[in-house]
């Protein structure tokens, strides 16, 4: 009786999209955004948060018009039933060829790091397995379960962040303009690929009590994440210089030279305990989602079951590249075209409802 | 009921599985053997290096009274391989436990190797294996590694590994060694800027050291005698590009600590000569560094400038000439004395690292980027060549805050 | 929906229930159906025969006359249950002696507490119940007395829930014992005592307790509905309704929260949780429950906010260390040697040396004992008491160091954390908490951290989906739900304003901003 009318909060949706979209910091992102960028990859997330602003609340504003409407009812309402599906069936795939390649890295950090022999299909297995189950259960838990581990995360990563300031000089941020603003620019653009994961967040806000909620959440999350991403990357530049472009996992290196003292020498497994378990809701969150939306395009009702079998699939196809290189090239290709994809679709769908029409019919509604 | 049953035997099946296979990274505590130190030489044979491993023994000291175990707390093991990540692998014919890097806390690399180009590469490795961690330290010693490890046989403590603790750690608070880990090597390297020091080390004490001051030895020179081991440890080795040119003594690593804010300096002793008459003994003083050196560049001339300023507190110990310094004259004349003689001592570093090493040594290059709006500008003022035809001014801001006890003539006995 | 009918299906095939010959019941049944008689000669028959006299000794039948009626009268009553004195100077003397020519029934016994009934079945009951029966020739109704008078402790000390300061009296027994140590907490005419007959054989009799100003009438309808579902033949304790309330009894933590603390049940009550309480069980179940209800002790509150903080912060400590402290030592000995600080690990491999035994088999080993030793100290008479513990803990762990069984630091580890759960005063959630530190072991020797840290995850998304008669198992710190934010630490007393909301209690303030 009271789970049904129960809905997320604003407190579980932004630890929800924090750590979703926080988890970027502390994978191989940095390294990429430093080989483009050199010393002024901080300025990156800001820039791109900057470019991703308008098309970001263009989208919000079409989405609030539709109370208790996910984005792929939207776009079928909008685009019409052919164009939407494709295009919901476009944001499927990148979906999830972003999951299956995130997974098989995240996996790859645990092997490389931590357990050099055992197999990867196993650690991979752990992973899917522990996510399909936390899908399963449904977002109402997976808030909850991130609202619990939330600060726990942000205290541990500044914690992180501020113990490596030992060893780092605030001075190799300098020059400031690294290779000069033009580049600066262009990568931010190819940099709106960290905010996808705000795009995909959208499919979720049914499930949110209210909209000031939605509006609310969003934007603390997305002013959040700006700053914990910038912030990451300048305290790795701050300390590992030029040698960030070799270093292929800055956060796990960091955390592996960072002591508290000559008597405590190494700490690295607390941080990753916590690593892990914002590792562990980000998939969990993508599982869902991308469940949510799977079932939208081919009209199933419970995705209770589905949820397992993308897992599967998930996993095969991350199985499929043989080491890590071949992933980060292939990442490459996926990440410079999803923030423009991402982006064209979100004002192609405010034009569409402006065409339409749709806000002054909302705004009779409202005075009605 | 039913699947309740289910489940309870799908879970025990699950742990006797887990106990009996699984867990492939696991590895009992006593069945890996600990290398604390690694040793890098060159080796007669082409293409080879000559590794030497000091293993520790976890038994000795262990047990409270119920040991006395006549075990060595080490094992020294060389050998020639190709690298030393395979190493581990040769080295279990001989050792009977698993070897494991994971506590190796330093890296020795002979003088003779470290001069060879082929040393980069070695190094490199050392990025590879996961277990050795970048704040291992690197240090140079005068022979072969080998050797150096065999003469090692510190009195005092158990375990080899805290030996190497502490001397590292004191030698890097007093200023005399360089705080030389893998990951400054590295970061270094890439930066190609500026110049990399080492630990210098030796076991063997020279044949006739001559007597200096206080801190102008290198290892081996400290003419020490009576029942100690002969390790020393001071002085630097200096790297450009990743390859040993040159040797800095215990005074030249001092200053340069002094000069690089990044170190963990702490209160270093020096003597100062006496201003008050030649006849007597040199001023003992305690210099503390409490905050950042302030540097100012100014790089648009055709010859750059660098003024640097380094605040230091000193407190005076001792008053060979008795001096009374409550007057001013007096204090005057030493505050002079100390800010003179640390000009000079600077300068004259920067002069030699001009010179003769062709570089800095320390991350200098930092604080002149901050004068750039982009990369390419900094890349083509060039400060490799800039730094060399660069006039470096010095200036010591020094506080005296403690005169020690003043001194009050004796009485003679007998009127 | 159709795969769980498939595999009912296959396991019914199995498991088929047993067959049993049954004797049919069913005169006896008609018999409790039909009304009594105006015969006196046919009562006294019927009610022999049911209660079994003279062969069942303690139900006693006493003839006599009535002298102002003069009738002939008797009364059957349980003497095991009853108040004999009582009864024998408020009922039998007054009957026998009384003068007055006529007068009801009521008028001239003097004791207090009277009815009538008609129905064989329930004066059966009744009677079984305590309630003394008189029957009088010629008369349609058969007079009841309420003269229950049940044998018991007196109110004493609480042993399983001990504090330092605050009350110390603890439920017992008698369920009127304890229905009067809560009403003399709250006096307010708006407590409300309702009793529910919960099993057929047995009749034992549930009390439901609460405020009916504050309580939910949802979920107290869901609890009354719930028990009247109930269709067993006994249940003779408060721990077994408990198992049969339950809505997931086979799950690894418990849902609702059982004391014997008769402050901790008021306080519970003054939120608006509901109270079961039962004869011949020295406890009571509150419902709905959540996770904090179970770790939080009455002794936070009774101290000043400093001590009762300090109090609070280190039973949260403990639970960490009881669950993950051995788990930890095998992930971080066996998989990430690194985290030692060197000495620490040279003192561990010395020792281990000459251990026979891989570090996980050490472990469980003694993990097995301590649970061995802790169950026996338990049960153990009080004269050799105290001998035990020597033996137990001191002498064994001391020998098989020495005999280089087990290696000192795992003596050390164990110790910290069976002391740690110790901490945990609730009896469920410390068998909860210590069975999934076995599970923790497990998985921390099959992957190391990343092991333990997939199943503390996966346990989490499992409380998270736990529920207490509708009420999360977190509430009130996700789900967001106003409350008395009294979860992790406790504030000054009057700063806490709200009662929980997932109650959805009827009067939400408990003070006003003033």
């Amino acid at each position: 009786m009271v789970l049904q009318q129960r809905k997320l909060g604003i407190r579980e949706y932004v630890s929800i999209s924090i750590l979703m979209a926080g988890a970027k910091a502390t994978e191989d992102t940095p390294t990429m955004l430093y080989k483009g960028v050199q010393n002024a990859a901080w300025m990156i997330p800001i820039l791109a948060a900057g470019i991703f602003f308008i098309p970001f609340l263009l989208l919000n504003k079409t989405l609030l018009l539709y109370q208790n409407k996910d984005l792929f009812s939207v776009i079928v309402k909008l685009l019409g039933k052919y164009i939407g599906t494709c295009v919901c069936l476009l944001i499927f795939l990148i979906s999830s060829i972003g999951i299956s390649f995130d997974t098989r890295t995240y996996t790859n950090i645990v092997r490389t790091f931590y357990f050099p022999t055992t197999p990867t299909f196993v650690i991979y297995a752990i992973l899917m397995a522990v996510c399909a189950y936390g899908a399963k259960k449904g977002i109402h838990h997976i808030g909850s379960v991130s609202y619990l581990i939330i600060f726990y995360f942000v205290i541990f990563f500044c914690i992180a962040l501020m113990l490596s300031a030992q060893s780092s000089s605030i001075r190799a941020m300098f020059p400031i303009l690294g290779p000069g603003p033009f580049k600066i620019i262009k990568d931010s653009v190819r940099g709106l690929s960290l905010f996808a994961d705000f795009f995909l967040l959208t499919m979720i806000i049914p499930f949110i009590r209210s909209r000031k909620e939605v509006r609310k959440g969003t934007w603390i999350s997305y002013l959040f994440i700006t700053f914990q991403l910038s912030v990451a990357v300048l305290v790795y530049i701050c300390l590992f210089d030029t040698s960030l472009g070799t270093i292929g996992y800055p956060f796990h290196t960091l955390i592996r030279f960072i002591s508290l003292g000559s008597y405590l020498p190494n700490v690295e497994i607390i941080f990753f305990v916590i690593w892990i378990l914002s590792a562990f809701i980000r998939f969990t969150v993508f599982l869902y989602i991308n469940g949510m939306m799977f079932g939208h395009i081919f009209k199933i009702k419970d995705i209770e079951y589905l949820i397992p079998a993308l897992a599967m699939i998930y996993l095969l196809i991350g199985s499929m590249p043989e080491s890590s290189i071949e992933i980060a090239q292939s990442k490459l290709v996926v990440i410079a075209a999803v923030g423009p994809v991402f982006t064209i679709i979100s004002v192609i769908l405010w034009l569409a409802a402006v065409l339409r029409g749709e806000f002054k019919h909302a705004k009779n509604r409202n005075s009605m | 009921m039913q699947k309740t049953g289910i489940v309870c035997k799908g879970l025990l099946f699950l742990v006797v599985v887990c106990l009996l296979t699984g867990c492939w990274d696991r590895k009992e505590l006593e069945d890996r053997s600990y290398v604390i130190g690694l040793g890098i030489d060159k080796s007669e044979h082409k293409g080879e290096i000559k590794v030497t491993m000091l293993l520790a023994n976890p038994e000795v000291g262990s047990m409270q009274g119920g040991g006395g175990s006549t075990e060595k707390p080490r094992e020294v093991i060389s050998f020639d391989v190709n690298d030393f990540i395979a190493a581990k692998g040769t080295a279990n014919a001989i050792i009977s436990r698993k070897i494991s890097y994971e506590f190796l806390r330093i890296i020795i690399v002979s003088e003779a190797y470290a001069k060879e180009k082929r040393f980069v590469n070695t190094i490199m490795d050392t990025q590879m294996d996961k277990e050795i961690r970048q704040n291992t330290y690197l240090a140079v010693s005068k022979e072969n590694a080998s050797d150096y490890f065999l003469e090692n046989k510190p009195k005092m403590e158990t375990r080899p590994h805290k030996y190497f603790q502490y001397m590292v750690d004191h030698g890097i608070e007093n200023g005399m060694i360089p705080d030389s880990t893998l990951f400054r090597y590295f970061k270094t390297l890439e930066r190609g800027t500026d110049l990399y020091l080492a630990m210098y080390t030796t076991a063997k004490k020279d044949k006739n050291p001559k007597s200096r001051t206080e801190d102008e030895y290198m290892a081996g020179e400290v003419n020490a005698s009576g029942e100690l081991d002969d390790t020393q440890f001071i002085g630097s080795a200096v790297f450009k590009n990743g390859v040993m040119i040159n040797k800095l003594s215990g005074r030249e690593t001092r200053i340069v600590n002094i000069l690089d804010d990044t170190t963990d300096i702490k209160d270093i002793l020096v003597d100062f000569p006496n201003p008050f008459s030649n006849k007597e003994r040199n001023f003992a003083a305690r210099i503390m560094k409490r905050e950042n050196n302030k540097v100012k560049m100014n790089l648009k001339r055709n010859k750059p400038q660098i003024i640097i300023t380094i605040p230091l507190k000193v407190e005076i110990m001792t008053n060979p000439s008795m001096v009374v310094f409550a007057s001013e004259k007096n204090r005057r004349i030493i505050k002079q004395r100390i800010i003179s003689e640390l000009k000079v001592l600077n300068e004259k570093f920067f002069r030699k690292s001009q010179q003769e090493l062709k570089g800095v040594p320390y991350p200098l290059p930092l604080y002149a980027r901050r004068y750039f709006l982009t990369i390419q500008e900094f890349e083509k003022f060039n400060w490799g060549k800039s730094f060399l035809k660069a006039d470096i001014i010095v200036k010591p801001e020094v506080e005296i805050i403690d005169y020690g006890k003043q001194p009050t003539k004796p009485l003679k006995v007998g009127g | 929906m159709m795969k769980k009918t498939i595999l009912n299906m296959l396991l019914k095939k199995f498991n088929t229930e047993p067959h049993f010959n049954e004797k049919s019941n069913q005169k006896e049944i008609d018999l409790k159906g039909q009304d009594i008689s105006r015969n006196y000669e046919d009562n006294l028959e019927i009610f022999k025969s049911i209660f079994s006299v003279p062969k069942n000794t303690d139900v006693k039948v006493r003839e006599f006359t009535i002298r102002s009626l003069d009738r002939r009268a008797f009364l059957i009553f349980i003497s095991t249950m009853v108040d004999i004195e009582n009864i024998q100077e408020t009922i039998i003397e007054k009957l026998i002696k009384s003068e007055q020519p006529s007068g009801r029934i009521q008028d001239i016994t003097s004791y207090s507490m009277e009815k009538t009934a008609t129905n064989i079945g329930e004066i059966t009951e009744l009677i079984t119940g305590g309630i003394t029966a008189l029957f009088i020739e010629g008369y349609q109704e058969c007079y009841l007395f309420e003269t229950t008078k049940t044998r018991g402790r007196g109110i004493e000390k609480s042993e399983n829930e001990v504090i330092v300061k605050g009350a110390k009296e603890a439920f017992n027994e008698k369920v009127i014992d304890n229905i009067a140590l809560l009403r003399k907490k709250i006096k307010n005419e708006n407590l409300i005592v309702e009793s529910q007959v919960v099993s057929k054989r047995s009749r034992n009799d549930v009390f439901l307790i609460y405020q009916k100003d504050l309580a939910n009438d949802e979920i107290l309808e869901n609890i009354k509905d719930k028990l009247a579902a109930l269709d067993t033949d006994k249940i003779l304790d408060l721990s077994i309704l408990e198992q049969y309330l339950e809505e997931r009894p086979r799950s690894l933590f418990p849902t609702i929260l059982y004391t014997e603390r008769p402050d901790r049940a008021a306080s519970f009550i003054e939120e608006g949780h509901i109270i079961l309480l039962m004869s011949n069980s020295p406890s009571c179940l509150v419902l709905p429950s959540t996770f904090w209800a179970m770790l939080h002790s009455p002794e936070d509150h009774y101290l000043r906010t400093p001590y009762g903080n300090f109090i609070r912060i280190l039973r949260f400590m403990a639970i960490f260390i009881a669950a993950f402290s051995t788990s930890f030592y095998i992930a971080i000995t066996n998989y990430h040697v690194g985290m030692i600080p060197p000495d620490l690990l040279m003192a561990i491999a010395g020792t281990r040396e000459r251990v026979p035994f891989p570090s996980v088999i050490e472990i469980f080993m003694m993990e097995i004992a301590f649970e061995l030793i802790r169950e026996a100290g338990l049960r153990v008479p009080s004269p050799i008491g105290p001998t035990i513990g020597i033996v137990g803990a001191l002498i064994l762990g001391q020998a098989a160091v020495q005999a280089n069984v087990i290696s000192p630091i795992v003596i050390i580890v164990i110790a910290l954390s069976g002391l740690s759960s110790f901490i945990i005063s609730d009896t469920s959630l410390n068998f909860a908490i210590r069975i999934s530190r076995f599970l923790f072991i497990f998985a921390a020797g099959t992957m190391g951290i990343y092991g333990a840290t997939s199943l503390f995850i996966f346990g989490l998304f499992y409380l998270v989906s736990l529920e207490s008669f509708g009420t999360p198992y977190f509430a009130p710190m996700t789900p967001h739900f106003i409350s008395s934010k009294d979860l992790i630490i406790r504030h000054l007393p009057f700063t806490e304003r709200f009662r929980p909301g997932y109650l959805k209690p009827k009067d939400i303030a408990r003070q006003r901003k003033g």
